[in-house]
């Protein structure tokens, strides 16, 4: 069997299992054991245990699970909530400033947590009812909340930052480096369409409003 | 997808642990393991953080803060790996699950978990043969401290095996469940 025919059954066995709902760790472990036995010199299985030790022995890659304890100590205290009532007290002035301290928050949120999905439900649980009460539409809500959310994995410190880091062997600290201006000129971007699009929509409804009442 | 942070919901069509003793005795085994990681955990952190202080701040040189964290955090996981299969929440993709009547759903959880038990009893073996040459060649780490490597391999041997036998367990009861689920149907 050609190197190509190989890879495209390896891949393609992969995605089976991880679709099949197969936890991740073992569907990628099973199926390169497989691979390992049907295609490789048949000493080559005899060191699995060994590799995914000394690959997992990594102080790099150990900060993971330090970092997801953190996030999830963050995630489960109050820090959120209080987060986005400070960053709101800051800014309901300004025009939009709701939607804007929802962003800030992410950021900041993002900052602490380091992960996409802990973002979202910590500040989202707040943010997403607030917004609803002041007449933010639904989709413009959530895309605020779904948009902030994905800091998470650019604003240092990220966890898919430190697995890129190990997996192509770059320097984490020089790639949490190269994320801070990318990551800050989204922050700006993203505060600067949520203030546009509630101008936007102010305006649609005051137009609704004085042609029909408030009821219309 | 899930993302470890919330409890997994899989609506009870899993066919869950059942009462019988050998659940019951791995349920709290998994609850010692469970505060003992925990505690690994924390230790870690206490000792990386010793680690920097007493390196940048203290200019001292450092040789067993690094080892020792990787000890402990590789330990936590391997061990607390049972106890998060009992709760399934060992992070996979949940996409199509949702859309599969109930019956299929609960074949494919079960061909799944025995795809993961054949996986894990032969890592777990694997991982025996690693220890024992561990033991008998008094392997140890190449690093100026040169700790036995007998120490983080029998964690992740003792963790496989008891995720192996979470496993089985689950199997088992997947099997039970459908014994009964036909039963009932044959009724």
């Amino acid at each position: 069997m050609s190197t190509l025919s190989i890879g495209l059954l390896y891949g393609g066995a992969t995605l089976l299992a991880m679709f099949a709902g197969m936890p991740i760790a073992f569907a990628l472990g099973a199926i390169a054991t497989v691979f390992m036995i049907a295609f490789m010199p048949h000493g080559s299985v005899d060191t699995i245990t060994q590799n995914v030790y000394e690959e997992m022995a990594s102080i790099t890659l150990l900060s993971i699970p330090l970092f997801i304890l953190k996030g999830s100590a963050i995630g489960r205290s109050r820090a959120g909530q209080d987060l986005y009532g400070a960053l709101h007290a800051w800014m309901h002035r300004i025009p939009g400033g709701l939607g804007i301290a929802n962003v800030f928050a992410c950021a900041l949120f993002a900052a602490m947590a380091g992960s996409s999905p802990a973002t979202c439900s910590a500040i989202g649980s707040a943010g997403i009812p607030e917004m609803r009460k002041r007449g933010y539409s639904g989709g413009f809500a959530a895309g605020i909340i779904a948009s902030g959310g994905t800091l998470g994995i650019l604003l240092p410190p990220s966890i898919t930052m430190i697995l890129y880091a190990v997996a192509a062997e770059q320097s984490l600290g020089r790639l949490f480096l190269a994320a801070i201006g990318p990551a800050l000129l989204l922050v700006v971007l993203f505060a600067g369409y949520a203030m546009w699009r509630f101008r936007h929509e102010y305006n649609a409804a005051r137009l609704q409003y004085e042609a029909g009442g408030a009821n219309s | 997808m899930a993302h470890g942070l919330d409890p997994v919901d899989f609506g009870g069509e899993v066919a869950s642990a059942s009462d019988a003793p050998a659940d019951r005795v791995l349920a709290a085994i998994n609850r010692i393991i469970v505060i003992l990681s925990s505690i690994a955990l924390l230790l870690a952190g206490f000792v990386l953080t010793y680690s920097v202080v007493v390196r940048y701040f203290l200019k001292y040189s450092t040789d067993w803060q690094d080892e020792m964290s990787v000890f402990l955090i590789v330990g936590a996981v391997f061990m607390s790996a049972a106890a998060i299969q009992a709760q399934r929440g060992h992070i996979g993709i949940e996409a199509i699950v949702g859309l599969l009547p109930k019956r299929v759903n609960r074949v494919r959880v079960f061909l799944v978990d025995l795809a993961s038990l054949a996986f894990c009893a032969y890592f777990a073996w694997k991982s025996v043969t690693l220890l024992h040459e561990a033991i008998v060649d008094d392997y140890h780490s190449t690093s100026t401290w040169a700790p036995p490597l007998w120490i983080p391999y029998s964690l992740m041997t003792a963790g496989m095996i008891l995720l192996s036998v979470q496993l089985l367990l689950q199997v088992i009861a997947g099997l039970r469940h459908d014994n009964a689920g036909d039963e009932g149907a044959g009724a």
